[in-house]
């Protein structure tokens, strides 16, 4: 029981790094949207696992909740809007891809050198997988950073929240339910705000590259 | 130690027969006595290391303050071994190769100070007569890389980065040095390490961070290596041998024995820097050597590269025994060791085979050779073998040494502190980097350099060089070999150096045999095994030829695609071989590339001619040295504005000065 | 039954069952790419019959080659039956397996790569230089991932020795659904893909000279030459197969004495390569074939992968 405890934690806090890296890697607007709605998948799963182990129910209902939220109903969002240009593809990001695939594995390494103090506060099958977590904020926001599409950024942002989860799950094992709502709900209203702005963007003019908008500070 | 009385003595009186004796006999009566000399201090080092003593000889007549000393403890001996070996070679190769400004009196006498130098350097165990060795070493190299300068129109330029360097990096070694001395009774070595725990830990990184900024610029650890690239490869073949094998190995040595003899070993944040010095020069020479198309310079990145994953081997050990983890930390230090002597042996024939190649060919340029293989295949075997040392073929040095040093780093993991982790981590990710671009940079030195068809009419009429060459390469294929074949007889040796380094503490972390297994049985190799078995396939598949009736195969014209004739220049050049990576890693090598088209007066369609220059400058010598030159010759511009020549001014000076002096004074 | 002569046993059925193996295995990749694209395609004992058939033709060298173009196919040969002959592919004690190093395989491969590259460059033509630039291109760009990621596997197993690793990853069940062996498996899987020239690394079934990679190296064989750098590469596909297969599904290979347990291990071994093979061929018909500059990307990625492993190694113990 133990055993299949950890080896299914550790698993599914990979599979949320993992996937972390695989939107650095592909290229596709809609692949790295999908590979966002299995981070948010494995995220819940990682939420679900602690609280069947630790027998929350509040965890399990947060875990539900993430699960939708973060695994359907955002990516589903973003999927929308990523419609409008279903070729969309991220062609020249500010940093190439091979770069940013060599700056992940500083990033995961450097969380690792940064986590130990955290991880030997209180040391358990949990707490050891904050690195992961760490790193996965530390992807995400080299990903809003350096990608151009605004689809990307976004994931990047959405990235920056579930690597914030994990860490507060393999932590607290669970924020207060209320909390976690609070913080998804706020996910959900800059998607929806942030797709509104795209689709009056892509009106305005047909792309979506935000390095070419100077003038948005107005 | 008589014998190395002996052996320094051989070698002195090889100086003065290079400085006194006429023409014709001066080149091989030096060599010869220079040889011996080397081959004497070999016999003994290795006889001293088998006995594992620990000898001392004092004088207070020859040098001034605190004499001579020396001291021949097994680092010491594993040292001397190293460099005689090469000087042996070198000395050798030295009777072919010199003639014209290079079997001039000063020359040749240099020559021998300079052999001399590189075996006196590990023996020295006073501050004085360390620091007399090493200017010694220093200045008679640079001599040498001016000594045919009139061939050469980069030697001064070279010689001009590598004064400025070296003399650098020695004061900042002495003024380590005395700072570890400040609370010793005397400035020996014996003295100094019995003292050095009541330093303060300040001074005591100060010290250290002082001696490892010179020993590393030494050891052409980036970003203090401008010089080498520059300088190793301008030098004449057989002191480019001597530079890139024997003398970067004695920065390593400097670290070696003053942070961890001398010092004890200081605080893990030392070796943390070691290891990262090492990492990034790793990193760094090994990309840099894959793109240049000099041979020379090539090889001297890649001395780059070894001495960075040496360091890596020297900076992991000090973390490991920083932790507690004695046998791991030794098994990390034998690596970096064991690097090093294998290193020196097929650097060495590397650069004299390559210095063969330039007299043959008139060039070393990669771009212009080809073909050697069917007109100097001595050369060829030399360079073969040694470049199949470099890229790790197992059953050669290369490859024990590398696999000893992953088994430390791999052995390293099992600690959980942090800095042994993350080092024991990127070393093996920057051994791994390396591994995969050495091997390009060595497939294109030899594939592009000796195979195909010859890419210009030196190359094309190149001959085999003298015999005394081929043997002063040939010789230092041998440890290649050895160390490849049969590590296991030479690791005990090591291990007593390795020991040495690392405070006296004896452990025997790898078990004596043929191949290397380690004590706790978590791996073993048996390369003699291992090269029987790939033999015994070799001849069973050539039984099997014969026996299908295979007889000699028909010489025919190689597929063309429908092109009749195929010329020399449509092979791929050393530029092009390394053109995807160049391009793979342009934002690091940041290449500059032009292409100047000439079109036809008929019609724009057409081309008449097409020129296609590239360069790759050191990123480091731009972006980081050039910005300070530009600093100082822009302060040297202010300051010439003092002098305009008037005596007025030259006295108003002086006048000021005084008033100065009165009124600070007063 | 006596220690020596088992290993021995294990060793020659490794080498029989890899070499003829191996060839059967390309043609059945061969077969089901044929398949998926609607076509019947070649027998899957093809292979066999080419060796076959190459082996009575004439010996044919270019003009300008030398000793290495004779000498390249015996290298690269001799060094995938040595670590065929030496790794646990049925059975944890081969001959010499004590030092069968993990390191050792990684480095016998490199030594065959670097023969083949030779071999490319001695003919002097363009092609072969080109193949044998872009072949080295790959391998170095592809050996930072194969090396950290077996670094990630022999840190957690605790030792390089690799009958070690499958013995150990034998006893440890919970390890084969880890983090770190999925992560290690997905970058030896490209590793794989870059090693054997599959695509979408390079075409194994390309007649242009100019997209060529692996085959413009070896443009210039003919005849049993040929057929000896075929029977090689192959050889060094059915290794790195049945590496990753028993790295990663221990399960089967013979750890005792008794030749039954040899006689299932063979039975497992060809089980799981088939599988191992089918995917390659179902991954090789739903890519297309990456342009060279795209290539690091992939291999970025094994890298990244690769690292993650060890990371997740140190991270979970």
């Amino acid at each position: 029981m133990n055993t299949a405890y950890v080896s299914a934690l550790d698993v599914t806090a990979g599979l949320v790094l993992f996937a972390a890296v695989m939107t650095l890697w592909r290229r596709g607007v809609r692949t790295i949207v999908s590979i966002l709605g299995v981070q948010g998948l494995s995220l819940s799963a990682v939420a679900l696992v602690l609280a069947i182990h630790e027998h929350d129910t509040a965890l399990l209902v947060t875990g539900g909740l993430v699960l939708v939220l973060k695994g359907i109903v955002i990516p589903g969002l973003l999927l929308r809007a990523s419609r409008l240009d279903p070729k969309s593809r991220e062609t020249r990001p500010l940093v190439n891809v091979p770069a940013s695939l060599v700056a992940a594995a500083v990033l995961i390494v450097l969380s690792y050198v940064v986590s130990a103090r955290i991880t030997s506060l209180a040391p358990s099958d949990a707490t050891r997988l904050v690195p992961l977590g760490m790193a996965t904020i530390l992807v995400g926001y080299f990903m809003l950073v350096t990608r151009r599409r605004a689809v990307s950024k976004i994931v990047g942002l959405i990235l920056v929240d579930n690597g914030i989860g994990l860490v507060a799950y393999l932590l607290t094992s669970g924020v207060p339910f209320i909390v976690e709502l609070g913080s998804s709900i706020d996910v959900l209203l800059v998607v929806v705000v942030l797709q509104f702005l795209m689709v009056s963007m892509g009106r305005h003019s047909d792309v979506d590259v935000l390095t070419e908008r100077r003038e948005l500070r107005d | 130690m008589t014998w190395y009385l002996v052996a320094l003595s051989l070698g002195a009186l090889a100086a003065i027969a290079g400085a006194t004796l006429p023409r014709r006999v001066r080149v091989p009566v030096a060599a010869a006595l220079g040889a011996l000399g080397c081959a004497v201090s070999l016999v003994a080092a290795v006889g001293d290391l088998i006995d594992g003593r620990t000898i001392l000889v004092h004088s207070d007549r020859l040098l001034p303050f605190s004499g001579v000393s020396l001291t021949l403890d097994p680092l010491a001996a594993l040292f001397v071994v190293l460099s005689s070996l090469v000087g042996v070679a070198a000395c050798l190769y030295l009777v072919g190769y010199a003639h014209g400004p290079s079997a001039s009196r000063s020359a040749v006498s240099i020559f021998m100070v300079f052999v001399l130098a590189l075996s006196v350097v590990p023996l020295a165990s006073n501050i004085v007569s360390f620091m007399f060795a090493w200017e010694l070493m220093a200045l008679s190299s640079l001599l040498l890389i001016v000594t045919d300068q009139a061939q050469r129109p980069k030697a001064r330029s070279a010689a001009l980065w590598y004064a400025a360097m070296t003399q650098a990096g020695a004061v900042s070694i002495t003024l380590g040095l005395l700072l570890c001395a400040s609370r010793a009774p005397g400035q020996s070595f014996v003295d100094i390490a019995a003292s050095s725990s009541t330093l303060s830990a300040t001074t005591r990184t100060a010290a250290f961070v002082l001696v490892l900024l010179g020993f590393a610029s030494k050891a052409g650890a980036v970003p203090l290596h401008v010089w080498l690239p520059k300088a190793h490869p301008e030098a004449p073949s057989p002191v480019s041998a001597l530079m890139s094998s024997a003398m970067v190995s004695m920065g390593v040595y400097g670290i070696v024995r003053v942070g961890g003899d001398l010092l004890h070993g200081g605080t893990v944040g030392w070796w943390v820097a070691v290891a990262a010095l090492g990492i990034v020069s790793a990193v760094y020479g090994a990309l840099h050597a894959t793109t240049a198309s000099d041979f020379k310079r090539l090889l001297a990145f890649s001395t780059i590269d070894i001495m960075g994953l040496s360091l890596i081997g020297v900076g992991a050990a000090g973390v490991l025994e920083d932790s507690g983890m004695h046998a791991d930390a030794t098994l990390a230090m034998m690596a970096a060791l064991l690097l090093l002597v294998a290193h020196a042996a097929f650097k060495g024939a590397l650069f004299l085979g390559a210095g063969s190649v330039e007299r043959a060919t008139g060039t070393r340029n990669l771009d212009r050779l080809g073909g050697l293989v069917h007109t100097m295949p001595t050369t060829s075997v030399v360079v073969a073998l040694s470049a199949g040392a470099i890229m790790a073929v197992p059953t050669l040095s290369g490859f024990s040494s590398e696999w000893l040093l992953l088994q430390g780093l791999l052995h390293g993991f099992t600690d959980t502190s942090t800095p042994v982790v993350i080092v024991m981590l990127l070393g093996v990710v920057a051994l791994a980097l390396t591994g995969g671009l050495t091997a390009v940079a060595f497939v294109k030195a030899f594939g592009i350099g000796f195979l195909g068809q010859p890419r210009s009419a030196g190359a094309r009429d190149s001959r085999e060089v003298s015999r005394w060459m081929g043997w002063g390469s040939a010789l230092l294929v041998l440890p290649s070999l050895v160390l490849g074949l049969v590590p296991g007889l030479v690791v005990s040796l090591i291990n007593r150096a390795a020991d040495t380094g690392l405070g006296g503490v004896a452990t025997t972390p790898v078990s004596t045999g043929a191949g290397l297994a380690l004590s706790q049985l978590r791996g073993a190799i048996e390369p003699a095994a291992l090269l029987g078995a790939l033999v015994g396939v070799m001849v069973v598949l050539a039984l099997a030829a014969r026996t299908l009736g295979q007889r000699r195969a028909r010489r025919v014209d190689a597929w063309g695609c429908g092109r009749e004739e195929q010329t020399p220049r449509m092979q791929y050049t050393a530029t092009s071989f390394a053109e995807p990576l160049q391009r793979v890693f342009a934002d690091v090598l940041r290449p500059q590339m032009d292409v100047e088209v000439t079109h036809a007066v008929e019609s724009r369609y057409f081309q008449q001619s097409l020129t296609y220059h590239h360069r790759i400058a050191d990123v480091v010598e731009v972006r980081a040295y050039r910005p300070v030159f530009g600093v100082v010759h822009r302060v040297g511009v202010l300051a010439r504005r003092l002098q305009n020549g008037s005596i007025h001014r030259y006295l108003a000076f002086g006048f000021v000065a005084l008033l100065v002096v009165v009124v600070v004074l007063a | 039954m006596n220690r020596v002569a088992l290993s021995v046993c294990t060793s020659v059925l490794q080498l029989a069952l890899v070499g003829v193996g191996s060839l059967v295995l390309l043609g059945l990749m061969a077969k089901v790419k044929a398949r998926a694209e609607g076509r019947v395609g070649s027998p899957v004992v093809q292979p066999l019959r080419d060796i076959r058939k190459l082996l009575t033709k004439e010996r044919l060298h270019a003009r300008h080659s030398s000793v290495v173009l004779a000498l390249a196919p015996m290298v690269i040969t001799a060094s995938a039956a040595v670590a065929v002959g030496i790794s646990p592919i049925i059975g944890t004690h081969p001959v010499l397996g004590q030092s069968a190093d993990i390191f050792v395989i990684v480095y016998l491969l490199l030594t065959g790569s670097v023969a083949s590259a030779l071999a490319g460059l001695d003919p002097a033509t363009a092609f072969g230089g080109m193949g044998a630039s872009r072949a080295m291109t790959i391998g170095a760009l592809a050996e930072p991932a194969l090396l950290v990621a077996v670094i990630a596997l022999s840190v957690q197993a605790g030792t390089s020795n690799l009958p070690g690793i499958v013995s150990s990853t034998a006893s440890h069940p919970a390890w084969v659904f880890g983090p770190v062996h999925l992560f290690a498996l997905g970058a030896l899987l490209i590793v794989v893909l870059a090693e054997t020239g599959r695509i979408p690394v390079d075409n194994p079934a390309t007649h242009l000279e100019l997209t060529m990679v692996h085959e413009a190296m070896v443009l210039e064989y003919a005849g049993p030459e040929l057929a000896l750098v075929t029977l090689g590469e192959a050889m060094r596909l059915g290794l790195l197969f049945s590496l990753v297969a028993n790295l990663f599904l221990p399960w089967g290979v013979a750890t005792g004495d008794s030749l039954g347990a040899l006689a299932i291990a063979c039975a497992a071994l060809v089980a799981k390569t088939t599988t191992l093979a089918l995917v390659v061929a179902l991954i090789e018909v739903r890519s297309a074939k990456l342009r060279l500059f795209r290539l690091p990307e992939l291999l970025a990625g094994g890298f990244v992968l690769s690292v993650l492993a060890v990371v997740m190694g140190l991270v979970i113990r």
